[in-house]
């Protein structure tokens, strides 16, 4: 039987394969700042002669060198020694295949299991469980120091307006990661505490989850976990407190290579320890004109620019700050080089072409008009925009706007939160639980006030 | 086996690992001779043994196998599968059969690729051996079932767990192939099934699966008395069952026992217990598997597609999308066992799936193309009208998903906009509802009214409204007219959709090219052309008055286009626009504004021209005609003030509907024969288009045919005038063609002219006139008229076409050679040959019939050819294979250029039959021309002057007159006659002595009837080309004669001029004092016509005087000249 949707996930997975995007989810926990995956789990714990067993998990420098914060949820991990993007050899897609489709048919598209019993194999020391049936997913069995680890990651994305008719949409998705170093095959019971004084909106489940009917009061869920790092949930809420980045950004032309911008900014404004504020960035991007020069000092962090965007960090990774609350202006002026006559160049298609000569007559009529300069020039710009990928959101390059890149540590902005006491094992098993929490921005933008914005009306689900 | 493998290893050769390396290499180009190469080799003996060698090298070993899968699949070149099984599964046994407790056997690696040896026997046998199994197929399969039941046959046996997994999953390929092949080994398995708790128990479970689906669903067997489970029969050694070989149709309708149903609902329930436990993937193959079960035993276990939901519906708050599709299938196989409850449920996690930022983009469109296309989900309005703001696009989501979420908003506003909702009332809520829904979803992309036309964001919105718009009354393939129109035009979404427009094209001028391409789209379909005409109407109403009087109205000139075009618009206020547009144009028009005068102004007239062709003229007339009249009476631009006259006269003088096919302006495809479209004035036989053809996928972009000589004039057009215009037009009434001079005896008003033209026929005297000069012009017409055959009543003279046909090689042999006829695979280079070609040939324009020509074998041109440097003028290779000369033979009823359309027809080597239209040949004026015919009795030595002679009657003939009275000229055959009216043109050609001479002698030499001036005569006389013509030293002498000439003149009969009489002697200017000299040039036109030439040769330009006796040819003269002197 042929399934688009089996077909698309086969597609995905090898395609990740490929790319090297394959990452298991990222735990960290406080006492050791990373934890490794399946793999690890397995030589770190069991030692089986005859694997060469890598060392333990070396001190990976701590995820937070990814300052792009516009990486996907999933795979915030690309941290040196394993998840290297290297392009992965074709022997091991080749294995890869034959072993989860040896017919063509998809039986299990888990790269990291696929891959582990081909190092592994399995040995006489590995004992079925003397009364469960392993499940599918679960190859290999934990021995070993039992504990479990819970990382709830979140990503904000942001469109901040400062405009009355339009309101701030803030939306914030997070991942529970977790990892359960626990011998057998134990059930899990987790409360989801939180949920009751925050709009969760959309959750959903690692298939090991067991999911009874949705009721509103029963928000405890109970898992068999596998081997390993996995995500447990996904959630989704759409308003949590004050977001941790508020103010406005404003640029205006005063001619058509030169322009004067103000931030206006308020960091971390109610956000009490623990939360603290790793690191905080904020990208002026030009992806259309090349930047000559700028002007101006910020109240706090340093400044630097690129050949297309001006950079603005106000706290930096090592010096972040911890229970209070920052304010940050940034007065300047920005000088652009003179835009290349690029009529032509930039018309891809015959269509854009004929509009133009249709307008030929009209605009000399916009020239006479010079009453609204600003307007004109935009107008001018607009019309050389090429049609975007329809996997963009919009035309972004029709726009300006600000970017802003943190991270916060010690909490999560959507109230979402797991209560280390109220997990409980079956059967009962000693294990220490330990939880941490992240946050950091996805698209976290910082729309020009006096320029155009997108926007979205997004209502009140019911 | 162990004993045989020394054997071998004498008789084998042995290949090493680079050899091996080539064979994959070669196997894996697809290239058959490469392949062919090792076909002489025992492989599939030789990979075995490779195998099997302890140091082969181990990374070629999963090549090996690979190998072994494609060569045993590829059924062409692999031995048959009674020599190449047994091997391998021998091989496969000697793998397992090897002591478990080896230090190899641990080793993982060693392990996968004993797995994977599995699978590629599996697969060997389902691609070697053919379903149904007959008993020899069967008996081959056995040992590698025994192979594989003996490893599945461990449970819970540590090591070789995956093994044992992989074996499972081999098994349950057999049997998916070969269904029912392990009937008997159920009980086992079921017994290994259960025992199993590794996680290799999803392969036992998926296998077990496998098989009681096969046993369910073959019919019989469950009715046996004995149970399906019971393990009476050994697992090893394995035998085919043998209800396999019996005639199942035998047993169709027998009822299953109950102990078997009993036994089924165990073994199902088992099977679901923990969902949980599966991969994802496995899922879906359970649950498929499950649901065929469930299927085949509805009747007997009605409860069962309930059961499965349960166990399975949780999966719905997965993340993972296989497992939400499998909640899908469960529903779509038993919808009665979901409740409403149920189906809430999944419609809104389909719409959360869409929501979810994690999530591929794909997933989240896959998840709203599953809600909207379920057939109960997507319909069910009250479930997806609540789901309203989940489809609200947020922001940041990809245009994609924005615009498949502005679908879904659609589709609910149409259950909102339904007939049956109206009823109940509530009518104002409802209608804001739905604006509320447009309106806000509209949002997300609002871009587009400022972005360019071509963004992304306009295309999605315009998508929308178009979404928006049909919903109500969406493409019916059974219904397309009528249904629900009514309905639409009524919607709530028209309404608003109309004000909306408008509002667009006023305020965002931009858009006014995509709302026009907005309204040709729903104009362009049946269902849904009324609503797009209300939309103009719409737009005809409400936007044309708001609209201000300055250069921007340009813009809307798509939107008026559309408006103009339509019958169904009142075309009175569009045409008042335009008026006070123009007004206000000339009135305001400053100093630089010509170019944008001359712009405007012909848009304004092109949209006149729309409402000639596409309104009847008394319904545009007054209006129209008072726009028209006033831009040609005050328009600054002087072209414009021109047009515009014409089309007002187009307007008052012809009718309208002549006036709107005149209009159809090379419009018409020029393939349809005159004679279905008498209307058709003028047609415009347009330059070809080679890349249409090309694009049409045709033959003519490797087939060429192309005339040897190129003609002089490349871009051609023609003037067809038809008969039936005659009548109608006075203005083209005196166009000539020999049917509107036939002489019928019953009309009144010819009576002398018959008489006359019986007594000329026979005495061959002038008649009425008897000036001796008038008469010996008279006579030499005659003569000359008498030798002309009358095409309607004999064949008629033709004019002859070299024409030659060449091919290319490469992509004929790449389309007509199929690679499988490969014999010639050694001869790489063999050119490609055309067999018994007809080239047939058809024209619109009037060249009588064109017989075809045939060319019975043709090489193709060898690639390097068509590089040669090839010396300019050299001689055409007439008798070359790669190129066959043919002559194109036409009879012109009418001396004009046109095309000739072309098509091939031919076999190709392997039969195929070659057929396709080839380029067009355009036949040009140049090829009317012929030197007019010598009566029989004129002797060799007379005809220069005969021609001379004629010349001057011609020309005479031709004067100033319109017309020669009613003289006229019998044609040969006898039953025809000819008239003279002539007509006279100038042109001055501004080229040097020496290239007028060397054109006139290279193109024209032959029809010089006469040189006249002593230095043109000592310049060309020298040159020797020009010969056989009359010498002329004294231009007085020709200047003189030719002006004691009488010309004629209207409606009276030939008469003689008072001698030197001012007014009749500007026909022939004293050739000025600059000139060297004159050629009298006379070129015949078939089937009867004449141009003359008097060429006034001066150093720098030459007065060339023309006169004809069929005026539409100077057009083409005139085009003739200018190529001739000027390129």
């Amino acid at each position: 039987m042929y399934h688009r949707v089996i077909a698309i996930m086969v597609a995905h997975t090898i395609g990740d394969i490929i790319t090297g995007d394959i990452a298991d989810p990222e735990v960290v926990t406080s006492s050791s700042p990373y934890v490794g995956g399946l793999l690890d789990s397995l030589t770190g714990s069991i030692g089986i002669s005859g694997i060469s067993a890598r060392p333990r998990p070396i001190a990976a420098p701590v995820a937070a060198s990814t300052t792009s914060g516009a990486s996907a949820v999933g795979t915030a991990a690309t941290d040196g020694s394993r998840n290297s993007s290297r392009p992965i050899d074709k022997d091991v897609l080749r294995t890869f295949i034959s072993n989860s489709m040896p017919f063509g048919t998809p039986v299990d598209l888990n790269f990291s299991n696929i891959s582990a019993i081909k190092v592994n194999g399995f040995s006489s020391s590995d004992l079925p469980p003397t009364e469960l049936k392993q499940p599918a997913w679960k190859p290999y069995l934990y021995k070993g120091k039992q504990r479990m680890l819970f990382m709830i990651h979140e990503t904000i994305n942001a469109a901040m307006y400062d405009r009355d008719e339009i309101p701030d949409y803030i939306s914030i998705s997070g991942q529970v990661n977790c990892r359960a170093d626990l011998e057998g095959l134990p059930d899990v019971s987790l409360p989801l505490n939180g949920m009751k004084n925050m709009s969760m909106e959309i959750l959903s489940f690692h298939h090991c989850v067991q999911v009874s009917e949705h009721g509103d009061d029963k928000r405890a869920i109970m898992f068999s976990p596998p081997l390993g790092n996995f995500v447990l949930m996904h959630y989704q809420a759409l308003c949590g407190p004050d977001p941790p980045v508020k103010g406005f950004y404003q640029l205006s032309m005063v001619s058509e290579d030169e322009g004067a911008f103000l931030f206006k900014l308020q960091l971390m404004e109610g956000f009490r320890a623990p939360f603290s504020m790793d690191f905080c960035t904020v990208t002026m991007p030009f992806p259309r004109r090349r930047v000559a020069s700028f002007d101006g000092n910020p109240s706090i962090g340093t400044v630097s620019m690129t050949e297309h965007s001006v950079e603005w960090k106000i706290v930096t990774s090592g010096r972040g700050i911890s229970g209070k609350s920052i304010e940050a202006t940034f007065p300047g002026t920005i000088k652009f080089h003179p835009r290349a006559i690029q009529r032509g160049l930039s018309m891809p298609r015959s269509v854009s072409i004929n509009v133009v000569e249709e307008d030929s007559d009209v605009e000399q009529d916009a020239y006479n008009n010079t009453a609204n300069t600003e307007e004109n020039f935009l107008e001018k710009m607009n019309k050389e925009l090429e049609p975007v990928d329809l996997e963009e959101p919009f035309c972004w390059q029709a726009y300006n706007y600000a970017k802003v890149s943190f991270k916060i540590l010690g909490g999560t902005l959507s109230g979402m939160s797991i209560d280390p006491k109220s997990v409980s094992i079956y059967p009962a098993l000693k294990a220490p639980v330990e939880l941490s929490m992240q946050a950091s921005s996805g698209d976290y933008i910082l729309w020009n006030t006096l320029g155009r914005c997108p926007s979205a009306i997004s209502p009140k689900v019911q | 086996m162990e004993k045989q493998q020394p054997m071998k290893q004498q008789t084998l050769p042995s290949l090493s690992p680079s050899e091996w390396e080539s064979i994959f290499d070669d196997f894996g180009s697809g290239s058959a001779s490469r392949r062919a190469r090792w076909l002489h080799l025992p492989l599939i003996d030789l990979a075995l043994h490779a195998f099997l060698r302890r140091d082969f090298l181990s990374h070629l070993k999963p090549l090996l196998l690979l190998f072994i899968d494609d060569f045993l699949a590829s059924r062409s070149d692999a031995p048959p599968a009674s020599d190449a099984l047994p091997p391998l599964f021998d091989a496969l046994r000697s793998l397992f059969s090897s002591s478990p407790s080896a230090p190899s056997a641990a080793d993982p690696s060693t392990a996968a690729l004993r797995d994977q040896f599995m699978a590629t026997a599996v697969s060997a046998a389902v691609s070697t051996i053919d379903a149904p199994l007959d008993r020899a197929s069967a008996a081959l399969l056995d040992p590698l079932a025994e192979v594989l039941l003996a490893v599945a046959n461990r449970p819970n046996h540590g090591p070789d767990r995956q093994s044992r997994a992989a074996a499972c999953d081999c098994l349950r390929e057999l049997e998916l192939s070969f269904p029912c092949l392990l009937a008997d080994a159920t009980g086992h398995l079921w017994a290994l099934a259960q025992a199993e708790r590794t996680h290799a128990a999803q392969s036992y479970l998926l296998l077990l699966a496998a098989v009681i689906r096969d046993l369910v669903l073959r019919p019989g067997l469950l009715s046996s008395p004995s149970s399906i489970l019971s393990t009476v029969v050994p697992l090893v050694p394995f035998n085919a069952p043998s209800c396999l070989f019996s005639d199942p149709a035998t047993d169709r309708d027998r009822e299953p026992s109950d102990v078997n149903l009993r036994e089924i609902k165990r073994v199902l329930a088992f099977l679901w217990e923990r969902p949980q436990v599966l991969t994802p993937a496995a899922t879906m193959e359970l649950v498929s598997i499950l649901t065929s079960i469930a299927g085949a035993l509805e009747q007997h276990v009605p409860t069962v597609g309930a059961l499965l939901k349960v166990q399975f519906s949780g999966l719905i708050y997965s993340y993972h999308p296989i497992l939400c599709h499998v909640v899908l299938m469960l529903y779509s196989g038993f919808p009665d066992a979901f409740s409403g409850e149920d189906e809430r449920n999944i419609a809104r996690r389909l719409a959360l799936l869409a929501r979810e930022a994690h999530q591929p983009l794909v997933f989240r469109l896959l998840a709203l193309h599953w809600l909207l296309g379920s057939p109960r989900l997507g319909k069910g309005k009250h479930s997806l009208a609540s789901l309203a703001p989940g489809f609200y696009p947020a922001v940041f989501d990809p245009l994609t998903l924005k615009a498949k979420k502005l679908d879904a908003l659609a589709c609910i506003a149409v259950s909102l906009d339904d007939l049956e909702m109206k009823k109940k009332g509530e009518e104002e809520g409802r209608r804001k509802l739905i604006m509320k829904l447009f309106q806000d979803g509209l949002v997300c992309i609002s871009a587009y009214k400022w972005l360019p036309p071509w963004s992304s964001e306009t295309s999605i919105a315009f998508r929308t409204l178009h979404k928006f718009l049909i919903g109500v009354a969406p493409h019916r393939d059974d219904c397309l007219e009528e249904f629900g129109l009514g309905s639409l035009v009524d919607s709530t979404i028209f309404s608003t959709l109309q004000s909306m427009l408008v509002n667009f094209a006023l305020q965002h001028r931009g858009l006014v090219p995509v709302i026009a391409t907005f309204v040709d789209r729903l104009l362009g379909c049946k269902a849904h052309q009324t609503l797009g005409e209300q939309l103009l109407q719409k737009l005809d109403e409400n936007l044309l008055p708001k609209l201000g009087m300055d250069h921007q109205l340009t813009s809307y000139f798509p939107i008026f286009e559309r408006i103009a075009e339509n019958d169904t618009i009142p075309p009175r206020g569009l045409l008042e626009l335009l008026s006070r547009h123009i007004v206000s144009l000339t009135e305001k028009h400053g100093p630089d504004f010509g170019l944008t005068l001359w712009s405007q102004g012909t848009k304004v007239l092109g949209i006149c021209r729309l409402m000639l062709k596409h309104h009847y003229s008394s319904r545009v007339f007054l209006p129209l005609s008072r726009l028209l009249a006033f831009i040609c009476q005050f328009f600054p631009d002087l072209e414009v003030r021109d047009s515009a006259r014409i089309y007002l006269r187009m307007l008052v003088c012809v009718p309208g509907k002549k006036l709107r096919q005149v209009l159809y302006l090379g419009e018409q495809p020029s393939v349809a024969s005159p004679s279905s479209h008498p209307g058709s004035l003028f047609q415009v036989s347009s330059p070809h288009h080679p890349e249409d053809l090309k694009k049409s996928g045709g033959v003519s972009s490797y087939i060429y045919f192309e005339r040897v000589v190129p003609l002089l004039v490349k871009h051609s057009w023609s003037l067809a005038l038809l008969k039936s215009n005659v009548e109608e037009n006075v203005q083209t009434s005196n166009a000539i063609g020999i049917t509107d001079i036939i002489i019928s005896p019953s009309r009144e008003s010819d009576r002398e002219g018959e008489i006359n033209f019986e007594r000329i026929s026979s005495t061959m005297e002038p008649l009425r006139v008897t000036d001796s000069k008038v008469a010996e012009i008279l006579g030499v017409l005659r003569k000359h008229f008498s030798c002309i055959p009358d095409y309607r009543h004999m064949p008629a003279i033709k004019i002859i076409i070299p024409c030659r046909l060449r091919f290319d090689s490469e992509p004929f042999k790449r389309d007509w050679e199929d690679d499988s006829s490969t014999f010639d695979s050694k001869e790489v280079d063999a050119l490609p040959a055309m067999y018994a070609a007809t080239i047939t040939f058809s024209s619109t324009s009037k060249y009588g019939s064109i017989p075809p020509c045939r060319v019975p074998f043709l090489l193709g041109e060898p690639l390097g050819n068509r590089y040669d440097i090839v010396p300019v003028g050299s001689s055409f290779e007439e008798d070359s294979n790669h190129c066959a000369s043919v002559i194109m033979e036409l009879e012109p009823q009418e001396p004009m250029p046109g095309l000739v359309d072309v098509t091939i027809k031919a076999n190709a080597e392997n039969g195929q039959i070659i057929s396709g239209k080839l380029q067009s040949i355009a036949v040009g004026i140049e090829d009317m021309f012929l030197k007019a015919a010598v009566p029989p009795d004129v002797k060799e030595y007379e005809v220069p002057e005969y021609y001379y002679d004629l010349f001057r009657a011609l020309w005479e003939a031709c004067g100033n007159s319109a017309n020669t009275g009613r003289e006229t000229f019998p044609l040969s055959g006898g039953k025809g006659a000819a008239a003279i009216h002539g007509t006279r043109s100038v042109k001055l050609l501004e080229v040097l002595l020496d290239s007028l001479i060397k054109n006139v002698e290279k193109y024209l030499a032959s029809y010089i009837v006469s040189v006249i001036g002593d230095e043109l005569v000592s310049i060309v006389r020298n040159n020797g080309i020009i010969k056989d013509v009359i010498w002329e030293n004294d231009p007085e002498d020709f200047d003189h004669g030719v002006n004691a000439l009488v010309p004629y003149s209207g409606n009276i009969p030939l008469q003689l001029p008072y001698f030197g009489d001012e007014g009749h002697t500007d026909n022939l200017l004293p050739i000025s004092k600059r000139a060297l000299g004159t050629f009298l040039i006379l070129i015949f036109l078939p089937p009867r016509f004449h141009l003359l030439f008097q060429m006034e040769v001066g150093h720098s330009s030459t007065l060339v005087r023309i006169r004809t006796d069929h005026w539409p040819c100077l057009a083409y003269i005139d085009e003739y000249l200018e190529s001739l002197f000027f390129t």
